[in-house]
């Protein structure tokens, strides 16, 4: 196909070079822009299906599953049918509730005996601080990694730089928590071991070790990734054209070789969103930290399936939504993608 | 002239000559194989039943008779962690096995054919990825159940997509070369062609990658355990053997966690190293 | 002072490999010397040193003396100096030369800004003066576009603009139109020279092509493996070759024009007006400029006397009969691309058909049709009097099919499975088409590569470890294992250097005697065409616009296109010397 694709190429040119013409341009945005809107929405529609049908793979009657390890009691038996409409066909249970998600009800808890709204919600803003720390964390750490490493491409630096990610990629957060706690919390005591503080900055000073744990595999995506990006722009040809123009090697490594190695990392970075949250149950679970990770936990643990619903297909919507905002925010950063051209 | 990465891959993976073995890669495979023999022979090289309790020695340090000590129930920490091997590498054996052959075979398709096919998988596959690998594990033992079986089924869900969509880049990237427009012209068939010739040349790609993935995986299945949601207690299991010590840490009883992290870190070490090593022989970048 | 002067020049690599040894060479103000050689010769690498552009952790060693500045022994202030004032370079391939994420705009001003310290306004306005002086239609609205926007010939315009910026007194260019299409070679050369001229720049030209350095040069360096074979004015070095080498080299090179050669005469006959590249903004209309509307009463006439030409040899069915075959790919929110209209070929038995044209004529698609790798909308394809229009599907089908057209595929490296030996393809091949036995596969496999100039010792050999030219001929023979009545050969020569790529005519050329194999040779070159096919027809835009026999297209060009296409076909200035026996004839 190598040949027809040069025949497609010839023709965009043929069709490029008649001329501007913005006013497409404006309306291949607009569709682009709904085409992936449309996407999310079949995805999301998709997990919600997966997420929602998944109690029916179970064997037995819905009823004992919802009421497993508890007491059948007839009024519980007859609350929990009226609640979740156990009676109705399961596309109509399906429907009710979706819609409620959509509405922000996503039902009771049967362990809180609260709506599971409020439930995640006293618990969202703890595990939303660590994650965001821990993307800082990442962000920094992750991108000077990777950028000393492919600077110094084949050099001394470069390697322990690879080996040091290699042994930090080989670390789970629940092994970096524990050390974590033995040395800087147990041994040396600069930090609490146990909880998530109360106000900003105690809540920071709680959120260090645990941040630190839950970053440190994702650094090494973030920093490998990086290295091999900005070591294939390096490589590129423009890049020697900046060169020979005497542009100053900084200059040219700012403006042409990071600025172009972006893309993967920002799709890597969306890809890991959902990771980082699903992680963060091991920290907050390692650390006692009241967040969604732990109400997840201990949600399966108590047979809480309300809840283990919401927050799957919460973690779920923010990886989806994330990610179509990179997706469309891409021509941003390569022009070519909005062109429908090949991208890199 | 351009010669790609991938050709140029299989090439050089294909090479007679093995590249003389670097120290960390030989380490590598030396942690593997003794876990592997510990797993399998572990009735017979452990010096205890890993759940022998010892009241009288409870969280000893090494000693001459407990090796690596004992935990806070006074088992013998060198046994438990040899059993412990069993669970830690027969997971994500398990799910390595079942995503690669699962995903290879929709990668296959959907590259190959292309058309709706590809479409389906396509957005079947980004549907997956919403979840990742340790909740989709978590949500299965909500429905199912606390073990192992039903997070391995669940993580071999979750990967399956990864090594379908490497193979699927891998396929089609090697469907637009002119060797296999010469095998159609020559009159081999589509099938024979997918099969005996292009498949063989991605296989190396995709295992190394495997590779990779299984370190993850025993990562993620650890933590599961350590959740309290994987393997359970008393079952020897590194993560659950994490779990259970986490309450010493704060009386300064590092070691019963300790030794089987530094277990699961070793392994997981030398998964990547051999993986790494793998992918760099042969020619290291891999498509998105 | 010389603008430019390389003396005893050695560059190494840090693990001992000698990559340049010794080289000298000088170029004055106001003069172009080529630099000519094949790849591996160090030529790119020699132009680099200029530019002080060289590999990580490579020792370099003599004098690169540039504007009086020793690049050798300079700082990093003084190449900065050299890079921003004295020496500007043009690379191969424009469309990675530019940054593809950034406007023509940032790469047109970008130096001025930041190394000049000009304001956004004036470095404006002398982008969009540079942009003029190399004839891109609109400056300004250029300079808010993209690279992918642009076609090849357009980019490698802003590439020479980008490097005149910094008004350099030397320019290196580095193959500059090795990936374009020979009329917008001619194109881009023009502007080269105009503007070499008119700013009394130095130039040293890097190329393959020696006729085109033939063309363009004052002086020639043939360079081999590192070292200088020979140095000296252009048409003396060429006309008169003294080393081994340059004289191997230059007898391997196929010309257009010949001992009779009436082009010359053609060409100024061929009213100007007609050829678009003379037309001002040309470019703007396409890749190729878009010609006078299609068919010209001229076309037609052409056509029938082309087909009685071509259907000469024999009264009988021609061995290979297109008739009225078009393909239209329909790509997602593009107009339709008619890659082949309704086209005719007749090719009769033990014939060879050249089909010439530029990128995006249809020659490959029309080949891919023939071959049964895609499938025509319309028209019908026969071999040897059998209907091969359609894709095959059924085992029957594929090896009717296959016996009847073999193709050898443009890329070597790429047209042979990394992973199969060359013994193990054609004998792949052989079990599939023959009864062979294993013992009786083996030794046919053996003789097919002794066939083709290799041996026994190669059947064990991976594509890696063979050379472009002999994976080529692995190609050819496995293409031969099959007997077809047809061989089908896409640009099979183009992507080797032109010493194999005459040593592979030469192979096709033996086993089109000894076999009296029909050949349909698909080309972009004109000058390779003249050497194998005794006819030759000519697409554009997916049509055939003029047929006929070689040596008479050649000399006596009708359409023009065809004119437009042999005049971009670079000649030296001074009367072409015979240098080899006509190929066809």
């Amino acid at each position: 196909m190598a040949l027809d694709s040069s025949t497609k190429a010839v023709a965009a040119q043929r069709a490029a070079a008649a001329g501007p013409h913005r006013g497409g341009h404006a309306a291949a945005t607009v569709r682009r822009v709904a085409g992936k809107l449309g996407s999310l929405a079949l995805t999301l529609f998709l997990a919600s299906l997966l997420v929602f049908f998944s109690r029916f793979l179970v064997p037995g009657d819905p009823v004992s599953f919802l009421l497993r390890g508890r007491k059948p009691s007839p009024e519980a038996i007859a609350q929990v049918t009226a609640q979740y409409g156990l009676d109705l066909p399961p596309w109509q249970q399906y429907l009710n509730w979706l819609f409620g998600a959509l509405q922000g009800d996503w039902g009771r808890s049967l362990q809180y005996r609260q709506d599971v709204s409020t439930v995640i919600g006293e618990r969202l803003p703890v595990t939303l601080m660590l994650v965001v720390m821990a993307g800082i964390l990442i962000a920094i750490v992750g991108l000077s990694a990777g950028i000393v490493a492919s600077l110094n491409k084949g050099r001394v630096l470069d390697r322990a730089t690879l080996i040091g990610l290699t042994v930090l990629s080989a670390i789970p957060s629940f092994v970096g928590s524990i050390v974590l706690i033995a040395v800087f919390a147990v041994q040396l005591g600069w930090f609490p071991t146990f909880g998530s503080g109360e106000g900003f900055a105690d809540t920071v000073y709680h959120l260090v070790l645990p941040s630190i744990a839950l970053a440190i595999v994702f650094v090494v995506l973030v920093g490998k990734v990086t290295r091999s990006s900005m070591v294939e722009q390096l490589g590129r040809e423009h890049v020697e054209v900046a060169t020979s123009r005497g542009l100053k090697r900084g200059t040219v490594i700012r403006r042409h070789v990071f600025r172009n190695s972006l893309g993967p990392i920002l799709t890597v970075s969306g890809i890991l969103v959902a990771g980082l949250i699903v992680a963060s149950t091991i920290v907050e679970a390692a650390f006692g930290i009241a967040g969604i990770g732990s109400l997840l936990v201990a949600s399966v643990d108590r047979l809480d399936f309300p809840v283990v619903q919401a927050i799957v297909m919460l973690v779920v919507t923010t990886f989806v939504v994330v990610n179509a905002i990179i997706d469309i925010a891409e021509p941003l950063i390569d022009p070519r993608s909005a062109a429908g051209a090949s991208a890199r | 002239m351009t010669v790609s990465n991938n050709t140029l891959a299989v090439e050089v993976m294909r090479a007679p000559k093995l590249k003389p073995a670097n120290a960390t890669f030989g380490i590598a495979i030396g942690v593997i194989s003794v876990m592997t023999l510990a797993a399998i022979f572990a009735p017979f090289i452990a010096p205890y039943p890993p759940d022998q309790l010892d009241f009288a020695a409870v969280n000893a340090p090494p000693s001459p008779e407990h090796w690596l000590g004992t935990d806070g129930l006074g088992r013998d920490l060198l046994s438990r962690l040899i059993f412990g091997a069993r669970t830690a590498l027969l997971g994500p054996l398990l799910v390595v096995i079942g995503s690669t052959v699962v995903g290879m075979l929709l990668g296959l398709i959907a590259g190959w054919r292309g058309g709706w096919i590809d479409a389906v998988l396509g957005r079947i596959f980004d549907v997956l990825f919403a979840f990742p690998s340790l909740l989709l594990a978590i949500m299965a033992v909500a429905l199912f159940g606390k073990g192992l079986v039903a997070p391995v089924i669940a993580m071999s869900i979750a990967y399956a997509p990864f090594v379908a969509r490497l193979t699927r880049a891998l396929i089609k990237a090697e469907r637009t070369r002119p060797y296999v427009a010469a095998y159609r012209v020559q009159g081999f068939s589509g099938p024979w062609i997918a099969l005996r010739r292009v498949l063989p040349n991605v296989t190396p790609i995709v295992g190394a990658q495997s590779t990779l993935n299984f370190g993850y995986v025993l990562a993620e299945l650890a933590g599961l355990s350590f959740l309290g949601l994987g393997v359970q207690p008393p079952t020897p299991d590194w993560g659950a053997m994490i779990n259970e010590a986490q309450a010493g840490i704060v009386g300064g009883h590092f070691l019963p966690a300790l030794e089987p992290a530094v277990c699961v870190v070793l392994v997981v070490v030398a998964f990547n190293i051999i993986g790494e090593e793998l992918s760099d022989r042969i020619g290291g970048e891999i498509p998105a | 002072m010389s603008l430019l002067d390389i003396s005893d020049l050695t560059l190494d690599l840090p693990n001992g490999t000698r990559l340049l040894d010794g080289i000298s060479l000088g170029v004055e103000a106001g003069e172009t010397v080529g630099l000519v050689g094949e790849s591996g010769s160090g030529k790119s690498l020699t132009a680099r040193t200029v530019l002080g552009l060289t590999p990580d952790g490579s020792a370099l060693g003599g004098r690169v003396l540039v504007d009086g500045r020793d690049l050798v022994a300079a700082g990093r202030r003084d190449v900065l100096d050299v890079r921003r004032h004295a020496a500007a370079m043009i690379f191969q391939d424009p469309r990675a030369g530019i940054n593809p994420m950034r406007t023509i705009g940032d790469h047109m001003t970008e130096t001025l800004r930041l190394c000049e310290g000009k304001s956004e306004s004036e470095a404006r306005a002398r982008a969009i003066e540079l942009l003029t002086a190399v004839r891109l239609p609109r400056p300004e609205d250029h300079l808010k576009q993209y690279p992918h926007e642009f076609s090849g010939g357009m980019l490698q315009r802003v590439m020479i603009a980008g490097a005149l910026t910094s008004s350099p007194k030397l320019l290196v260019c580095d193959e500059p139109t090795t990936a374009l299409d020979v009329t917008t070679q001619a194109e881009i050369i023009r502007v080269l020279v105009e503007q070499r001229a008119s700013r009394g720049m130095g130039m040293l030209f890097i190329t393959h092509d020696l006729n085109l350095a033939a063309s363009i040069c004052d002086r020639v360096v043939v360079m081999n493996k590192g070292r200088v074979e020979e140095t000296g004015d252009a048409r003396r070095v060429f006309s008169a070759p003294q080393a081994d080498y340059t004289k191997r080299l230059v007898a391997a090179t196929p010309t257009v024009t010949g001992s009779a050669g009436p082009v010359i005469e053609i060409r100024d006959a061929s009213a100007p007006a007609t050829s678009p590249v003379d037309a001002p903004g040309g470019d703007a209309a396409g890749p190729v400029p878009e010609p006078v509307a299609a068919p010209t009463p001229l076309e037609r006439p052409d056509e029938a006397s082309a087909i009685t030409v071509a259907a000469a040899p024999a009264d009988d069915e021609p061995i290979l009969a297109v008739a009225g075959v078009s393909k239209t790919y329909h790509l997602r929110g593009k107009p339709p691309v008619h890659a082949v209209a309704s086209t005719d070929l007749r090719l009769a038995r033990g014939r060879a058909l050249a089909v010439v044209g530029e990128s995006g004529s249809g020659k490959s698609t029309l080949a891919r049709m023939i071959v049964g790798l895609e499938e025509p909308d319309t028209g019908e394809i026969r071999v040897a009097g059998r209907d091969r229009t359609i894709v095959p599907k059924s085992r029957q089908e594929r090896i009717a099919h296959a016996r009847s057209v073999q193709m050898v595929f443009q890329d070597p490296y790429l047209s042979l499975d990394p992973r199969i030996t060359a013994g193990r393809a054609i004998e792949d091949a052989l079990r599939l088409h023959t009864e062979l036995s294993t013992t009786g596969a083996r030794a046919r496999v053996v003789e097919l590569l002794e066939q083709v100039g290799l041996g026994a010792q190669h059947a064990q050999a991976r594509p890696r470890t063979l050379s472009g030219g002999q994976r080529q001929r692995v190609a050819i023979a496995r293409a031969l294992a099959i007997e077809p009545d047809v061989l089908v050969m896409d640009e099979a020569t183009s992507a080797l250097d032109v010493s194999v790529q005459a040593q592979v005519l030469d192979l096709v050329a033996r086993i089109r005697e000894e076999r009296g194999l029909t050949l349909l040779f698909i080309s972009h070159d004109l000058a390779v065409v003249r050497r194998v096919c005794e006819e030759t027809v000519v697409m554009r835009y997916g049509e055939i616009v003029e047929r006929g026999s070689t040596v008479e297209l050649l000399a006596a060009p009708q359409h023009p296109y065809t004119q437009l296409l042999i005049d971009s076909v670079p000649k030296p200035e001074w009367a072409p010397e015979p240098r080899r026996a006509e190929a066809s004839a």
